[in-house]
């Protein structure tokens, strides 16, 4: 954790983890890294547009045993449309990305270990397409829709910095278990997620937006939202 | 540091959803429900499609169709299985014979739904998140089997209007396979790129008109049921054999239980000829069994060209409660110019059936009566013809033999048969129902034939 003052506008920034080096300032929207106590603007980012998400930071849930808040969101968008990516800080300091898409939300984690074409293709910048395997952590996961995709905007906590017009090529995966999986490249760097769909309820979601005329969820009736 | 301001502050009774835009081409006022999902927007007042992934709203296609109004108004709110939901979107689709509308559905914390219309019912489908399984030669969903159906058809798009999450255009074409299980209907729309997985429900008649307040419909009869309509004969059926079921062990149990034929007593009397009748009390006949019939068993075999009346009653000895029963017995012989002649029989025993328990005394009231032939000599009281040399009975002895239980055979099978009554009438409706919901299966066994 640490407590600090954004370099550009004096606005309060906390880092909460040694893992995100990155947040945007609430204030400026300057993007700050951090290296050590050391602080570096490397940019502004433009405010995630206003969307009909459910989701915000601030937002506590729970995976199985383990509790999350989400600390900060990518916005994503790709010819046909766009998506978020929450980032997901869990109770013992690991992260993860909650994927809202289509009114549909899917749970992920990095996963190290990956192979197969599928990565290969997309170190060298080549084109992936649906059908191709990708072994992730062992297991065979199938390629159902793969796009170029650019980041639209940013806010909060991050991993690395997410500026805007940053390029990347977006690959979805995913088995008839139910399990899913995202593979991004982003310059020559390939990352891979896997996790499943869930819902709100299924993550126990608290803390999310109030919206004028909409009744909450019943899991969350009686609860403070 | 603490003067700093916040960046979002939200008013305390939330966000809207809904964001008033204006048409870049006709500049009507249109409503943006789904702000960072719709990536289609159609406008209601001309048509065109706009991209609403762009800031501004680019106009893709401009008004190139001919509007109307959905039944259910874009931003009507409806509650459906305790989720409220918003029409932000409506399509028509066909088959290329039947077309049906389907409202895209929306809830900020649920996502999305369709409600479909095919013009009688309505069904609300959501999209899976998964492939279906495939067990014992059915796709399978949280273990429900869903059956196939139909031959895969192409739908198409044949009207739009309102907001998307997809790049939405009349005349867009998937082909759609579906499957089928009591209620349920599992869709796979496939358009070369992806295939998408539905399980839609069949709502039941009048819920989805309630909640989005359209007019309710009837239920027209004699129309063909739907593929996921499940026999409305089902669950009477089953509730008709359990009872039947029950009422046939029953009655077996009692039937099995109940001793077949025992012979409770014998005893021989003897009539007179008189024209009084002739009372005699035997007994006891004990009746062990709830209910049981008794067969009381009379041979005369002396009776020749004469007859008997006999009353017979069962008079339980506590109660006095009586059951009654009446036999005749006659029996002439003779000789004329083919021979020797005889006719009648001399058997005039009864049957009870369903006597209850108790100890009861057996009534006899009997009457024996001779046949005077008119051609005969009036004086003599004498058996004409053969007999004439033996010497007149004054009594007739009658051997009654009293008997319980059994021979309720054929009365057993007669229930059974009014307890199977019900449930086949039942199930004939049932298979009826089946046969007209599997229609395709019919229609495809009849192409093959010929």
């Amino acid at each position: 954790m640490l407590d600090t003052n954004c370099p550009n506008c004096g606005a309060p920034l906390r880092f909460r983890s040694a893992d995100l080096a990155v947040k945007v300032c609430d204030y400026c929207r300057s993007t700050v890294v951090r290296t050590g106590e050391a602080l570096e603007i490397v940019g502004k980012t433009a405010e995630v547009p206003d969307d009909v998400s459910p989701l915000q930071i601030g937002v506590r849930g729970r995976d199985g045993a383990q509790g999350f808040e989400l600390v900060g969101r990518v916005r994503w968008r790709w010819t046909d449309g766009g998506w978020s990516e929450w980032l997901m800080l869990f109770d013992d300091g690991s992260h993860g990305w909650l994927g809202e898409s289509m009114g549909r939300f899917m749970l992920l984690r990095p996963e190290k270990a990956v192979s197969g074409e599928v990565p290969a293709i997309m170190a060298r910048g080549g084109r992936v397409s649906p059908g191709m395997i990708a072994v992730i952590a062992g297991e065979e996961y199938v390629v159902s829709d793969a796009r170029p995709v650019t980041v639209t905007g940013s806010e909060g906590e991050l991993p690395s910095p997410a500026s805007i017009g940053t390029q990347g090529f977006s690959v979805d995966l995913n088995r008839p278990d139910g399990r899913t999986a995202s593979i991004q490249a982003e310059g020559g760097s390939v990352e891979a997620y896997v996790g499943r769909y869930v819902t709100l309820a299924d993550i126990a979601a608290t803390g999310l937006r109030v919206f004028e005329g909409w009744p909450m969820p019943r899991y969350v009736a009686g609860r403070g939202a | 540091m603490s003067t700093v301001p916040r960046t979002r502050t939200r008013p305390p009774g939330g966000a809207s959803t809904v964001k008033a835009l204006n048409c870049p081409n006709c500049g009507g006022t249109i409503a943006l429900r789904a702000a960072g999902r719709t990536v289609s927007l159609l406008c209601e007042h001309c048509g065109s499609t706009l991209d609403a992934t762009q800031p501004d709203l680019r106009v893709i296609v401009e008004a190139n169709q001919a509007l109307h109004r959905p039944l259910i108004p874009l931003g009507s709110r409806g509650e459906l299985d305790g989720v409220t939901w918003e029409v932000t979107g409506y399509l028509e689709r066909t088959d290329g014979e039947e077309p049906w509308s389907e409202y895209l559905l929306f809830n900020p914390y649920e996502g999305y739904a369709f409600l479909v219309d095919d013009g009688d019912r309505f069904s609300l489908g959501r999209l899976l998140d998964r492939v279906p399984g495939w067990d014992n030669n059915a796709l399978s969903v949280d273990g429900r089997a869903f059956e196939p159906t139909w031959p895969t058809y192409e739908a198409r798009v044949t009207f739009v209007v309102g907001e998307f999450y997809w790049r939405v255009k009349v005349g867009e074409r998937v082909q759609v396979t579906d499957y089928a299980a009591p209620n349920l209907m599992l869709s796979a729309e496939e358009n070369g790129a992806e295939r998408s997985w539905t399980q839609s429900k069949l709502l039941d008649r009048g819920i989805a008109e309630a909640a989005f307040g359209i007019p309710a419909r009837q239920a027209s009869w004699g129309s063909t049921p739907r593929a996921d309509e499940p026999s409305p004969y089902r669950r009477r059926l089953r509730e008709a054999l359990v009872i039947a079921a029950l009422a046939a062990a029953v009655l077996l149990f009692l039937g099995i239980t109940a001793p077949s034929n025992q012979l409770v007593l014998t005893r021989q009397v003897d009539v007179p000829f008189d024209e009084k009748s002739h009372n005699v009390v035997i007994g006891p006949v004990d009746l062990p069994s709830t209910r049981q019939s008794v067969h009381v068993r009379a041979r005369a075999v002396t009776l020749n060209n004469s007859w008997l009346d006999l009353d017979y009653s069962l008079v339980e000895r506590r109660t006095q409660q009586s059951y009654a029963g009446y036999a005749t017995a006659e029996r002439y012989s003779g000789r004329d110019s083919d021979g020797s002649w005889s006719e009648g029989d001399n058997d005039p025993g009864v049957r009870f059936s369903s006597i209850p328990r108790g100890t009861y005394d057996l009534v006899i009231d009997g009457a024996a009566h001779r046949w005077v032939d008119p051609k005969a000599a009036p004086a003599s009281f004498t058996p004409i013809f053969g007999s004439a040399s033996l010497p007149a009975q004054d009594t007739v002895p009658v051997t009654l033999e009293v008997r319980r239980g059994g021979g309720t055979g054929g009365l057993l099978f007669l229930f059974l048969m009014l307890i199977a009554a019900w449930p086949a009438v039942l199930w004939l409706k049932h298979a009826h129902h089946e046969a007209r919901r599997r229609g395709w299966a019919q229609s495809d066994d009849e192409d093959d034939d010929e």
